[in-house]
């Protein structure tokens, strides 16, 4: 492509998601124009060496000049990972004194009830660099105990004899007054004036010590090393003339400044998964559906996600590293197997898929870079659902005959090669295709079967992911990504009963298009922890107004044009009061403006209590737990081009023969980029990709839609 | 088995979400607080024969996956569509209810007219009449005063709710109106089970699901027997005693002997207290060899260790069967009081893992730190009495081979989660001064164990009350195995270290004045292994983290810590001269002093003789006779004993007051017995 004019430069923008295996790339100029992807080999050593190297390979595609960028998104797992592999910082803790054990002790559950030999999970901060402060607030916020400056120097030596790189600092009850947690830790730095400290209350001022220490303290484990990513980065974006302001997306679904990410990188820890979902939140709001399923599957696991009304549905305990995590995210959920699961059969014959993976090394079987173990793409291969020479548009060619014999082995131990141990029975998978015998007949039907233990595991778990919300799956689209989700979605699909699948042109770049995509947005919170009355309703109101004054701020300090007036949206986590549990209301009022009064609080109260679990007590009091407020405000966007219609019916490549379910089926094989808006075909079909494979059952039919997504409708029950 | 491997699987794997999907339906529809914050309930699924044969992982309740529902189906006769029964009676349900407050409904699934499975679902719920509100207090000494008894009968009946039991259930219990939104929460799980089962009947056919329900049994029951022959076959017994009834200064005595043979596991509790006048008892209907929940928790938990991806189902119990004297406190008969059965389990969980450890020294911990607490206080307040848990206080884990136990969490009776002190002192008027690890309680070891907690409040109103149901391991400490040593015992100090302080045992409530500092310690769980033997580095690591003091680093471990300008660091030299003057593993260092002066007055053999010997007595009789004898010997011995050792000569006389006593008792009890035999 040239440059016909400077005019569309600007409105080139850039999303990257930063693997763990590749790093993605997703350029869109707007216009006419396709958007071009990459996939860069991740660099693990130094992450901002993948990106700048693939940025460059990426402008090079899209003939573009650095300077013609407008922004760039990215999301990456450096922060999680480090989390996960306890690679962080060496911080110490600043607490409440008789509060040292605030981390060993945690909510004092063992992560297994019924494991002799399970074991807790590692403290962020080890008990030799915990340092108890007498300071400490009531529950209404007046300081119970205020440390004179020679208690105070005390506490300082202490902490600098640890010899942290950085410090958090929680006050009992400092979320009352998070003043007070301020100005100890003001006083604190002027005397450790080289340990960066984090006050608890300032990062997330929510009730609850352990879970308000551990956000104060995965953020200072993980700034230092974020900060050298971020610096890392821009100074190679600047070698390479890149001057366009860098977003880092969120694990709320949105976007912050590199300024901001530096500051509170603990937003940024789940951003993949989000940006994931955000993308598909907005393909299904584009292609008139507004309650989703995400599907991402990859090669150790697979993800769901739900969004309704075009809103992906968030978390407010979710876990990392195996601590709990308070932020709002989105809420996304492993239910099973990815395509490097391993299949294998236990000691009493039963066929086992997962929970082991193979990962990307050695990965599966068919891979050919020394796997023994044969996985879920060994079985999509062995059944005929992937094609060895066309798998990732034939860049990787497969080893179908390794694939074959692992197979092999794994129909003998389970009795599935008709020799013996197993017999036919329930629903007849076991019963032979007498003229496929000695033809490879037995691998594919361990891998038929391993399939279909796959899907339905799958299944069930999205079966209670969307019984616990109440949601019936039948009312929803599935939207597929990652490099098998494509692959799997109808069968996962007919198994819960969802007749309607939505995939995305791009599915392997999903995360970074969605990255790409994603608004500014920023979460706050602050617990009140109050009686609901004409008092409490008034602290809720002038809480609710000090968070915005503090959301206005944070955006004004994030740049780039806002192309809308941004959205707040404000809620209060409620209960009766006694109950443990508390459920989130929202409030309708203006932003800035009065919030309801105690009467309309708490009606709205009881008819979300009315909603979630069927009745309300009238006469009970209420009381009002946290005060929650989200700002959003949309960045500009590059919508996708629409496709160019297809001329006449899509002429298939060939065909080949599948196992599904047992049953041989002969399948036509088209290639997806030769598919033209409105092109409709039929399954039993195959639709292949260079980034993925898309199958559609008989039963099913597939038509390309203007924007060039593809939606499968089951037409069979 | 009767299903192929692909087959199987699947429908295992259905049937175990239908499982979980019912809990889910019941947590979001339940308002009660067992159900939100204790998760104190469970869901399953039982096949035609009733036993379960899929069970939740993850969420609920884990232990009861043995328990069955044939005997209350039985006991309410042939069931139809649409039926629906309740139970909450030890007695009257096999065992099924473990205590009155644990409400049980079933429901028969039908298939063309034959039943194809049951739902089964339990809530803990609030109250269920009784003595004292809560219904649950270890004083009570007959299950009439822990509330209303419900045999099996319907609760509903072709799919209608019967007026007459609501009734009756509605005016037995303080709190009805949450009794009634358990019901409902149970009744809608169970529908979503019969939803859940009928779609897997319509994708697998009945007949699948007959086959999966017997081949998951099988299957579960045959990795459990490949889990158990791991272990050294033989013959293992172990003692371990409750400090007391809460009735009665007695401790009581659970014994179990462990036969393992080639993946069979036989229990005998033979050598086991007659069950109590208090509310400890274990209604375990082990009369038919079953292996109860409550009586076989451990196994259960090493099996799941050695197999974690073993199905859960009642096949995991099938290698396992039980003797267990009935009118014991493991296998109490009507009219014992059970409530607080949990704490029995507790201990026989200790026995169970002191015997089995012998068969697997490297797989079983030494003793966890045994107690479960929750510290209640009670406040009066204008609006009437405030009533709140503080926190739920346990210990730490045993330590094992090739690894320390964790400290202050302990998940062996049940998984709870604490509560945040931000919210415990908006709830009540109390100040949470301290709330931490209690350094050197952790059994001293190669390993070490895991250490207890320690929470120290003060009383900030007047006529406050404290309750501490489940206080235990004051007496006697949880013990270590292999040369470690025991965990400190228990402690719960009032005004610590002021004029006032006053030092206390078992309390059932304690008055509390405003100001009053309360401070309770959990006992430390035993260590592994000579602590001489453990490196010096690792000694030094938990002085640097504070839960070892350079003391106890000495005293316990011959390891000599000097306080550096760089901190903590060994003192080779004198470590190296320390550690050669290894003190003795003898068995007062492993069990602690106590239990060892225990056993010099009541050693193993005549106690058996003693326990053989009430058990001749009429039931009525056991319990009073057997706090006598103890209260006689006792006499000859100082006061405070164990804690206070005896001298030779008092030791010597009160073993002969326990051989007078025990001889008086055999002639008494032949003479009855032979009495009754000619009567007979």
């Amino acid at each position: 492509m040239t440059h016909p004019s400077g005019q569309r430069a600007a409105a080139a923008r850039v999303g990257i998601d930063v693997g763990g295996t590749f790093t993605d790339f997703v350029l869109r100029t707007g216009g006419a124009a396709a958007a071009v992807h990459h996939k860069e080999p991740s660099t693990p050593h130094d992450p901002a060496l993948a990106v700048a190297r693939g940025l460059r390979t990426l402008l090079a595609t899209a003939r573009l000049d650095p300077a013609d960028l407008a922004d760039i998104t990215h999301g990456t797992t450096i922060g999680l990972n480090a989390i996960i592999q306890r690679r962080g910082a060496r911080i110490a803790l600043a607490v409440t004194e008789g509060y040292r054990d605030i981390l060993e002790i945690g909510r004092s559950r063992m992560p297994s009830s019924f494991d002799l030999h399970a074991a807790r999970e590692e403290p962020l901060v080890p008990r030799d660099r915990v340092v108890e402060i007498p300071a400490r607030l009531d529950h209404e916020g007046t300081p119970a105990r205020v440390p004179d400056d020679a208690e105070l120097a005390r506490a300082a030596e202490r902490l600098a004899a640890t010899g942290a790189d950085a410090a958090a600092v929680v006050v009992l009850h400092g979320h009352t007054d998070p003043a007070f947690e301020a100005a100890l830790t003001g006083r604190l730095a002027a005397l450790l004036p080289d340990l960066p400290l984090v006050s608890s209350a300032a990062v997330w001022p929510e009730v609850r010590e352990y879970e308000r220490t551990l956000v104060a303290c995965l953020n200072a484990y993980i700034q230092p090393l974020m900060s050298r990513y971020f610096d890392r980065l821009e100074q190679l974006l600047g070698e390479i003339g890149v001057r366009a302001p860098v977003y880092i997306a969120a694990s709320n679904g949105g976007s912050l400044s590199l300024a901001a990410a530096r500051e509170r990188p603990i937003e940024t820890v789940l951003s993949g998964p989000a940006a994931g979902v955000t993308a598909a939140t907005r393909l299904g709001a584009a292609a008139g559906t507004d309650r989703i399923i995400t599907f991402d599957m990859g090669g150790t696991s697979s993800d769901i996600a739900v969004a309704v009304g075009g809103e992906p549905e968030f978390a407010t305990r979710t876990t990392i590293g195996g601590l709990p995590l308070v932020l709002p995210v989105v809420a996304v959920g492993a239910i099973g197997a990815g395509g490097g699961s391993v299949v294998r059969v236990d000691e009493h014959g039963v066929l086992k898929v997962g929970p082991d993976s193979a990962g990307a090394d050695p990965g599966p079987v068919s891979y050919g870079r020394g796997g023994s173990r044969p996985t879920v793409t060994d079985c999509y291969l062995a059944t005929g659902v992937i094609g060895a020479d066309t798998f990732l548009g034939g860049r990787m060619p497969l080893d179908a005959a390794a694939a074959r014999s692992a197979l092999d082995a794994v129909a003998a131990a389970s009795g599935l090669d008709g020799r013996g141990a197993g017999t036919a029975a329930g629903d007849g998978a076991a019963a032979g295709d007498g003229a496929e015998a000695g033809n490879g007949a037995a691998a594919r039907r361990a891998a038929d079967g391993a399939l279909r233990i796959a899907t339905a595991g799958m299944a069930v778990e999205l079966q209670k992911t969307l019984a616990q919300r109440g949601l019936d799956p039948a009312e929803f689209t599935l939207v597929p990504f990652g490099g098998a989700g494509p692959t799997h979605a109808a069968l996962l699909a007919e198994e819960v009963g969802v007749a309607d699948i939505l995939v995305p042109a791009a599915a392997a770049t999903f995360c970074a298009m969605g990255a790409a995509d994603a608004d500014l947005r920023r979460d706050l919170a602050r617990s009140l922890r109050r009686p609901l009355d004409a008092e409490g309703a008034a602290r809720l109101g002038e809480i609710l107004a000090e968070l915005a004054g503090q959301a206005r701020a944070w955006l004004a300090g994030q740049g780039g044009d806002p192309v809308a007036e941004p959205a707040v949206t404000l809620a209060a986590d409620m209960s009766y009061i006694g109950q443990a549990h508390e459920i989130r209301v929202p409030i309708a009022a203006e932003p800035g403006g009065p919030v309801p009064g105690a009467d309309a609080l708490a009606e709205a109260f009881h008819v979300e209590h009315e909603r979630l679990y069927g009745f309300r007590d009238a006469g009970a009091p209420i009381r009002i737990g946290t005060a929650r407020l989200a700002i959003t405000a949309p960045r500009p966007t590059t919508p996708a081009p629409p496709v160019p219609p297809g001329s006449g019916p899509p002429a298939p490549l060939g065909e080949r023969t599948l196992l599904l379910r047992g049953e041989s089926v002969r399948a036509a094989r088209y290639d997806r980029a030769a598919l033209g808006a409105g092109a409709t075909l039929s399954g039993p079909a195959i639709v292949e990709q260079t980034d993925t494979t898309v199958l559609v059952p008989p039963g099913w039919t597939a038509a390309v839609d203007p924007t060039g997504n593809l939606r499968l409708t089951r037409t069979r029950p | 088995m009767r299903l192929d491997p692909v087959t199987l699987e699947i429908i295992g794997n259905k049937l175990g979400a239908l499982t979980e999907e019912m809990c889910l339906t019941l947590q979001r529809t339940s308002r009660s607080l067992y159900v939100k914050e204790t998760a104190d309930f469970a869901c399953a699924l039982a096949g035609p024969d009733g036993t379960f044969t899929a069970y939740p992982r993850g969420i609920g309740v884990s232990g009861f996956v043995g328990l069955e529902v044939r005997t209350a189906v039985e006991q309410a006769g042939p069931l139809s569509p649409g039926d629906v029964l309740i139970t909450n009676d030890p007695y009257h349900s096999g065992g099924l209810a473990t205590h009155l407050t644990d409400i049980q409904l079933i429901e028969p699934y039908f298939h063309d007219g034959e039943v194809i499975g049951y739902g089964w679902a339990f809530i803990h719920c609030s109250d269920i009449g009784g003595r004292v509100p809560s219904s649950l207090s270890p004083t009570n000494d007959e299950i009439y005063q822990e509330g209303l008894r419900i045999p099996p009968v319907r609760l509903v009946r072709a799919g209608e709710r019967v007026p007459e039991v609501a009734a009756l259930l509605a005016a037995n219990s303080r709190t009805p109106d949450a009794n009634e939104g358990d019901l409902r929460a149970m009744l809608a799980a169970l529908r979503t089970g019969r939803e859940r089962l009928a779609a897997v009947v319509a994708a697998h056919g009945a007949d699948g699901v007959r086959a999966a329900h017997a081949d998951l049994v099988e299957y579960s029951a045959g990795k459990a027997t490949a889990a158990l022959a791991g272990l050294r076959d033989g013959e293992y017994r172990f003692v371990d005693l409750l400090d007391d009834d809460a009735v009665s200064p007695v401790p009581v005595r659970i014994s179990v002997t462990a036969h393992l043979e080639g993946g069979r596991l036989h229990l005998d509790f033979t050598g086991s207290d007659p069950q109590v006048a208090a509310a400890f008892n274990i209604a375990s209907h082990a009369g038919s060899g079953r292996a109860h929940a409550w009586i076989t928790t451990r196994v259960l938990a090493l099996i799941c260790t050695l197999d974690p991806e073993i199905p859960l189902n009642g096949g995991i119990i099938r290698p396992i069967t039980v003797t267990a004297p009935e009118g014991s406190v493991v296998n109490a008969t009507a009219p014992a009081a059970v409530g607080i059965r949990h704490a029995t389990a507790s201990r026989v969980n200790d026995a169970l893992g002191g015997a089995l450890g012998q068969a697997a020294r490297e797989v079983l911990p030494a003793a966890s730190s045994g107690l479960v607490v929750p510290v209640v206080v009670a406040e009066q307040r204008a609006t009437g009495q405030n009533v709140q848990v503080l926190e739920p206080m346990v210990g730490g884990t045993g330590a094992r081979y090739g690894a320390d136990g964790v400290d202050g969490r302990d998940s062996g009776i049940s998984n709870l989660s604490n509560n945040p002190v931000e919210t415990v002192e908006t709830e009540i008027g109390v100040r949470v001064l301290r709330y931490a690890l209690r350094p050197d309680s952790g059994g001293p070891g190669r390993w070490r164990g895991g250490t207890g907690l320690e929470l120290s409040f003060e009383v900030g109103s007047d006529d406050a009350r404290l309750l501490a149901r489940g206080l235990e391991r004051l007496r006697f400490r949880p013990w270590g195995v292999a040369g470690g040593r025991s965990g400190a015992p228990a402690e719960l100090v009032v005004n610590e270290g002021t004029p006032g302080e006053r030092r206390l045992g078992k309390i059932d409530v304690l008055g509390l004045a405003r100001g009053d500092v309360v401070t309770l310690r959990t006992s430390g769980a035993g260590g592994y292994g000579d602590p001489f033997d453990r490196p010096a580095e690792e000694v030094l690591a938990d002085v640097r983290r504070g839960v070892v003091s350079v003391a106890a680093a000495r005293r316990d471990y011959g390891v000599a810590v000097a306080v550096t300008a760089h901190g903590p660091a060994v003192d080779e030299a004198e470590t190296g001269r320390l550690r050669t003057a290894r003190p003795p593993a003898d068995r007062s260092a492993e069990v602690g002093p106590e239990r060892a002066a225990w056993d010099a007055i009541f050693d193993p053999a005549p106690v058996d003789r003693l326990v053989a010997a009430l058990f001749r007595l009429p039931a009525a009789r056991r319990h009073a006779r057997r706090v006598a004898v103890y209260t006689a010997v006792l006499a000859a011995l100082p006061a405070g004993f164990p804690a206070v050792a005896a001298t030779p000569e008092e030791g010597a006389a009160a073993r002969r007051v326990l051989a007078a006593e025990l001889d008086r008792l055999v002639a008494e009890t032949t003479d009855e017995a032979g009495a009754a035999g000619a009567a007979g």
